[in-house]
């Protein structure tokens, strides 16, 4: 018997649109009703770096009034000049037809003037929503001026219930700061390979990141889930001058795994880095929503996504990186490589680049396919026949997450994803660590 | 009847995208011995390691090739590997999200050699402190970012690991400083003090072969073997260049 869902549409969408029948512009998210709140949550941070709930709003805040100091208001006779400008650039490009809703939107946004309006979730705001509600409470993790704070969030799966952390990040000046999150299924769950999807339970994280002025953000999130859960992974970001901000995901378990991830490029010179490595196999659901919008002079973006689909898995990455007007010489570019193993898979890629400003550089590259042939005959002189070659690519992708886990959790969690997966896989890290 | 040779190509030509690149190439390299394959450039010397080691991009028009007594003619690349022939690469290619450690392993899996991880890791690491290696570049994708000198070296540790019963080895010494031509230089001694390996080289450069007593030199120009001998041979060339060779194949 199928139980009630609620339905999340238009989940995670893609800022400008592309053709609906491609049917790639959004996700719809299921999430079986009879599912209980159940946060599972252990925090692990100084107790000096614990903020306050409000932390992100007041910094945010702040942020606010500096950015208005250094951008007033245009006068009257500036925004007549913009207004007559806009109506040319739209009677010469489109006949002076009406703007897409991309545009009507995005010059809301920056006609707003309003940090908080413009900051925006990977997810979307609906399900930001919903995570914020199912966390129950909120972890705040603070770094002072120039402080370094190292901190740890573990989320377990609950069987047949919702265990979400809302995590905020607020990195002031100077400061650094790394937090790795674990996503998992503790290692007495019960195997329950072949479930129905989605039906055993929801684990998701909702991560806001505020990085002030030279602060350097690290967050590394390694879902390692086992068959059967749906993972929601949520981020913010928002960077001022000259922050940096690193994210790596590692999107490996699980039945259906949702990703959205964006980012306000507001301060000069800012940098976002993101790093997404995923492995798609049986019938598993791979969706990806990434929007970086550069609006800091000579800010830098760059998303990389690396990933092997094999079996009848499914992947969509929406990639989509914005150069707004005032962002002269920003830099972003995107690219993904993906393997594909399997005649079954499914695999879309969308990237886009919009631009509104001169003097900016947008990038983007994707490869899709199969082992290349230097590489097959390369693999082949070692005694790796094609099917043993693809084989070693799927199992390469989790050795490779344990192998780069930033933390002793999420490798324990790599590992035990990879245990269940293979057995034996386990015995191939143990006194790893002498070897280094 | 099969030869006694480890290695015996008869009459063996191939081509690519139909262009013929070998002709009529007779080779035979008994079981360990040091043979080196020289010529100018062009000349078709790693086309035959490759059709040797079946490389799909060739097709082979005619003759065939006989390893270890049994003919590899149509066998594919994989097989050839697991029945012991090896070939080492001019240009080593990336594998980018494959750690070299998961290769490594996938490698001596595929032969069905059962080996417990702690004595695979023992191993590899062993070999990597004898080539000079970093131990760090094992848990690194393969190929991905490695110097010209770490690939060749990884080749070397893929030669040491194997063990096959012939190696060949195309320019492994190329573009290599003299601190990494020293080391690839121990992996060919090691692999044949270890399992009386034998060698198929393919160089330009004689000072590789410094070390190692080189039973035939064989010279390949346009596409033919066109003169074989003994060791002798390489310093003829190292003074007077191919130009003997390549004038008296053209007056043929």
């Amino acid at each position: 018997m199928k139980t009630k869902q609620t339905l999340i549409e238009r989940a995670a969408a893609m800022p400008a649109t592309t053709w609906h029948f491609l049917n790639m512009n959004d996700v719809r998210i299921e999430i079986p009703e009879d599912l209980a709140i159940a946060p599972k949550v252990r925090v692990f941070e100084p107790w000096a770096s614990h903020g306050s709930r409000d932390e992100f709003e007041n910094a945010l805040a702040d942020a606010q009034e500096a950015w208005e100091l250094e951008h007033p208001e245009p006068t009257a006779e500036e925004q007549r000049a913009r207004a007559e400008l806009l109506e040319a650039e739209a009677d010469a490009t489109y006949g002076g037809t009406a703007q897409s809703n991309y545009q009507v939107q995005a010059d809301a946004i920056e006609e707003a003037r309003s940090l908080s309006v413009a900051f925006e979730h990977g997810m979307g705001d609906e399900v930001a929503a919903y995570l914020r509600y199912a966390a129950e409470d909120r972890v705040v993790i603070s770094a002072g001026p120039g402080e370094k704070v190292n901190a740890q969030v573990l989320v377990s799966s609950v069987q047949g219930g919702v265990s979400v952390a809302a995590i905020d990040v607020v990195a002031d000046e100077g400061s650094d700061v790394e937090l790795s999150v674990v996503v998992d299924s503790e290692q007495d769950a019960a195997a329950n390979a072949g479930a129905d999807r989605a039906s055993q339970g929801l684990v998701g994280t909702t991560v806001r990141v505020f990085a002030d002025k030279d602060a350097r953000v690290r967050v590394e999130r390694t879902q390692a889930l086992q068959e059967g859960f749906t993972d929601i992974d949520d981020m913010g970001l928002f960077a001022g001058d000259r922050a940096r901000i690193d994210v790596r995901q590692a999107v490996l378990g699980g039945s259906c795994a949702y990703a959205g991830l964006a980012g306000d490029l507001r301060g000069s010179s800012s940098r976002i880095e993101v790093e997404t490595r995923y492995l798609g196999r049986a019938e598993q659901v791979r969706d990806f929503n990434y929007s970086l919008r550069h609006h800091g002079a000579k800010t830098r973006c760059n998303l990389q996504a690396n990933g092997v689909l094999a079996d009848k898995s499914k992947k969509t990455l929406r990639g989509t990186i914005d150069l707004v007007r005032g962002c002269k010489g920003a830099e972003g570019s995107e690219n993904e490589t993906v393997l594909l193993v399997d005649e079954g898979v499914h695999n879309k890629t969308v990237p886009v680049i919009l631009c509104n400003e001169d003097d900016v550089a947008g990038n983007h590259g994707a490869t899709i396919g199969h082992i290349r042939d230097e590489q097959l005959f390369y693999l082949a002189c070692r005694g790796l026949a094609q099917d043993a070659a693809e084989r070693m690519f799927a199992s390469a992708i989790v050795e490779q997450a344990a192998l780069d886990a930033g933390s002793a959790a999420a490798r324990e969690a790599v590992v035990r994803l990879g245990e269940r997966m293979s057995p034996g896989f386990a015995e191939l890290f143990e006194g790893a660590d002498d070897d280094r | 009847m099969a030869s006694s040779f480890l290695l015996s190509c008869r009459g063996l030509s191939a081509a690519a995208d139909e262009t013929p690149i070998l002709h009529d190439v007779d080779l035979e390299v008994p079981a360990g011995e040091v043979h080196v394959l020289m010529g100018p450039n062009g000349a078709g010397k790693s086309t035959l390691g490759h059709v040797l080691m079946g490389d799909p991009a060739y097709s082979v028009t005619s003759g065939s090739v006989e390893f270890d007594g049994a003919d590899i003619t149509e066998l594919s690349p994989d097989k050839r590997s697991r029945a012991g022939l090896f070939l080492s690469f001019q240009a080593p290619v990336e594998i980018p999200g494959v750690p070299l450690r998961s290769f490594l392993r996938a490698m001596v899996e595929g032969r069905g050699q059962k080996m417990k991880n702690k004595e695979f890791r023992k191993k590899i690491k062993e070999l990597a402190q004898t080539l000079d290696m970093d131990p760090a570049y094992l848990d690194r994708e393969l190929g991905v970012g490695f110097s010209g000198g770490e690939k060749k070296k990884v080749e070397m540790l893929q030669l040491l690991l194997l063990e096959p019963k012939l190696a060949i080895l195309d320019e492994t010494d190329s573009g290599l400083d003299v601190d990494a031509l020293s080391v690839v230089s121990r992996g060919m001694e090691l692999y044949r003090e270890q399992c009386d390996g034998t060698l198929l080289i393919i160089t330009h450069n004689t000072r590789i072969l410094e070390h190692l007593n080189v039973d035939c030199v064989h010279v390949m120009v346009s596409g033919r073997l066109v003169a074989a001998g003994p060791s002798g041979l390489i310093d003829e060339i190292d003074a007077q260049g191919f130009e003997r060779f390549e004038l008296d194949n053209s007056a043929e």
